[in-house]
């Protein structure tokens, strides 16, 4: 949920801003529970970074040792490479479509218009329908149509289904803050539609573009559940790494999982920086 | 308020029926929904004129600029700039340029581009772009400030910024939508002073809209005074002041005493009318009738403490030092208030407040306005 996380982020800004209290009981009880919370809210991931240069057969600890060796396993292995392949192409080609979706979407949105309400709920819906719902549907639906599953065609859907209300509610709010008296400036000064579009809309919300690229690729990219129901032959990183606990003891899963949050973060961390370059520039 | 001339500025244009119309606004109605904005407006402007439209917000004057710049399409009526109809044509079609109230800066082009917008869109040639482009910012002195972002510059440089983005597209008319709002007083006034040299300069037509009846009155050649979506008066700024044709007018533009009371007396242009059993010396523009329900005007300026055709007398009730002048508040007996700016080297009698106090007024300086 990248956009609660970062306001999140916001919060903790302003917090640091506050004075200092002495202590007391509440601030330790506090202090306690912001340890306890952090402890478990990275903990697990810290474990897993540790349990990925675990010299072991056994996932788990004991540490028996430091080794790049499942890290080797994975980049030798084809079926993982091929997964991880897939989830990229996947997450770029669905971000884009998403992308360009909320883009037109907001667009509508700067003019009233009968039944807005009901597209907004719309868009929406799948943020509030749980995900195994989402996918049953989906695979109803994909088996009414007599579309067999494959990875660009059920499985994009159903990430594009996912992604774009979180794309929407990124980049709608950059559209409806964007002056409407500059564009009809540059209207004024002489440009078509295509041409305030072109040289004045796009630059001013490209850096919001760019962030709602970026976190709806690290949705897709993690994204499990529906895939699960309406995927085909190819895999997708999390349903491989389903699947490889699921068969059988892996070793080299840590390692698996600690490739995946890196592209995952390194996708969501760029967009906070784009988000930020944006509303920045908003001011 | 208007400062006097520099060597620079070159005479004023001289208006006349010879000059031709610039833009002619002809019967022209706008709806929005339900509510009128605009009602039976019709107007000539002629070229090379500063032109101004007053009047208090809602008023319908930004509405009237909008739809001659192309942004508001009217419900009916016709508007002609230069001779042709420009009915259906989109802004990017029309001679007129517009500075926006909140100048509409380009936020993510540095000055350089934002001036250069205009041209580029219409793909001039790129030497001409230069040069233009130069030559726009020099003739708003921002020369220097190429490549700076809008978020770097000042209130009034950004306004010059828009200026020169505007006025390098050489519009034959510019449109002006309260441009000046969001500055200070003493930037304001040296931006007035700044419009009329562009003005003077460029010789375009300027449609000024405001709400500022000072800021009006010390650049226009004429005011449009708008209320409720209709012209109440079209006139000069000395017309508009001197000779207010309604109660409205009166009260919007400068400070103004009004008495409302009946003709007791008329001889020619001069009458007598009774208020509240104080009898006022006034001229009146039109025939009156004795016994007719009028009101007199008198500005607050043109009351004095010396002799004059009608006396006032009462106590001081507020005394205000203004700077050039001194604003007396009198308290007549039964409570009414009248107020008096009294210049400032005149001021030095002026009684304590509490003290009784005379103010006085001639008939040529106070006006009949009939109901």
């Amino acid at each position: 949920m990248s956009v609660l996380a970062a306001t999140a982020l916001d919060d903790v800004g302003s917090a640091a801003q506050r004075p200092r209290r002495s202590l007391n009981g509440w601030s330790i009880a506090l202090f306690i529970y912001a340890t306890a919370f952090y402890l478990f809210l990275y903990g697990p991931i810290a474990i897993i970074v540790l349990l990925s240069f675990n010299n072991s057969e056994v996932t788990g600890l004991p540490f028996r040792g430091a080794t790049t060796h499942w890290y080797e396993v994975v980049f030798a292995r084809p079926d993982l490479m091929s997964a991880l392949f897939n989830s990229i192409a996947l997450g770029f080609i669905s971000a884009a479509i998403a992308t360009a979706m909320a883009f037109f979407l907001g667009l509508s949105f700067r003019r009233d218009y009968v039944g807005q309400q009901l597209v907004l709920g719309l868009v929406l819906l799948p943020i509030i329908l749980p995900g195994i719902l989402g996918g049953i549907v989906l695979l109803i639906f994909f088996g009414y149509l007599g579309i067999r599953p494959g990875l660009y065609t059920t499985v994009l859907v159903a990430h594009v289904n996912w992604v774009l209300p979180f794309a929407f509610l990124t980049l709608n709010g950059r559209l409806q803050g964007l002056d409407r008296a500059v564009e009809e400036a540059a209207m004024d000064l002489g440009a078509r539609t295509h041409q305030v579009m072109l040289r004045v809309v796009l630059p001013i919300i490209r850096p919001a573009l760019v962030a709602t690229l970026l976190f709806s690729f690290s949705l897709s990219f993690d994204e499990f559940i529906r895939t699960l129901f309406v995927m085909g032959y190819d895999r997708t990183v999390p349903v491989v790494l389903w699947s490889a606990i699921v068969d059988r003891l892996a070793p080299e899963l840590p390692a698996m999982a600690v490739i995946t949050i890196l592209i995952s973060t390194a996708g969501s961390l760029c967009g906070f920086a784009f988000a930020a370059r944006a509303s920045k520039r908003q001011a | 308020m208007a400062n006097p001339p520099t060597k620079e500025m070159p005479a004023a244009i001289q208006l006349d029926t010879a000059t031709p119309i610039s833009v002619s606004v002809r019967n022209v109605y706008k709806t929005f929904d339900t509510t009128p904005a605009l009602k039976d407006i019709a107007l000539d402007i002629r070229r090379g004129e500063f032109f101004s439209l007053l009047g208090p917000s809602g008023c319908g004057k930004t509405t009237l600029l909008r739809s001659i710049g192309g942004f508001e399409t009217p419900t009916s009526g016709t508007i002609l700039i230069d001779g042709k109809d420009v009915g259906g044509i989109p802004p990017y079609g029309r001679p007129t340029n517009m500075i926006f109230q909140q100048l509409a800066l380009f936020p993510h082009l540095d000055v350089y581009e934002n001036v250069a917008f205009g041209l580029r869109v219409q793909k001039k040639p790129k030497e001409q772009i230069d040069g233009r482009v130069k030559g726009a910012l020099a003739l708003v002195r921002l020369e220097g400030y190429e490549r700076r972002m809008p978020s770097q510059l000042s209130g009034g440089q950004r306004q010059r910024v828009a200026m020169a983005r505007a006025l390098v597209n050489e519009p034959s008319v510019l449109l002006l939508d309260e441009p000046l709002g969001s500055l200070d007083l003493q930037l304001r006034l040296q931006m007035h002073e700044e419009l009329r040299r562009l003005q003077r300069t460029l010789g375009n037509t300027f449609v000024f809209v405001t709400h500022d009846q000072g800021e009006a009155m010390s650049m226009s050649d004429r005011i449009a005074v708008m209320n409720g979506g209709v012209i109440v008066q079209l006139g000069t700024p000395e017309d508009i002041y001197e000779r207010p044709q309604s109660r409205f007018v009166a009260q919007f533009v400068g400070h103004t005493n009004l008495f409302d009371g009946k003709v007791i007396r008329i001889e020619g242009s001069r009458v007598t009318v009774e208020s509240d059993g104080i009898s006022l010396a006034a001229t009146t523009p039109t025939p009156v009738e004795l016994g007719q329900a009028v009101t007199v005007v008198v500005r607050y300026e043109r009351l004095g403490l010396g002799a004059g055709d009608t006396t006032l007398r009462g106590n001081v009730a507020e005394r205000m030092f203004l700077g050039g002048t001194v604003r007396v508040v009198m308290a007549l007996s039964g409570g009414r208030l009248v107020t008096a700016d009294i210049a400032s080297t005149a001021a030095t009698g002026l009684p304590a407040i509490g003290e009784p106090v005379a103010l006085t007024f001639n008939a040529s300086d106070s006006r009949v306005l009939v109901a």
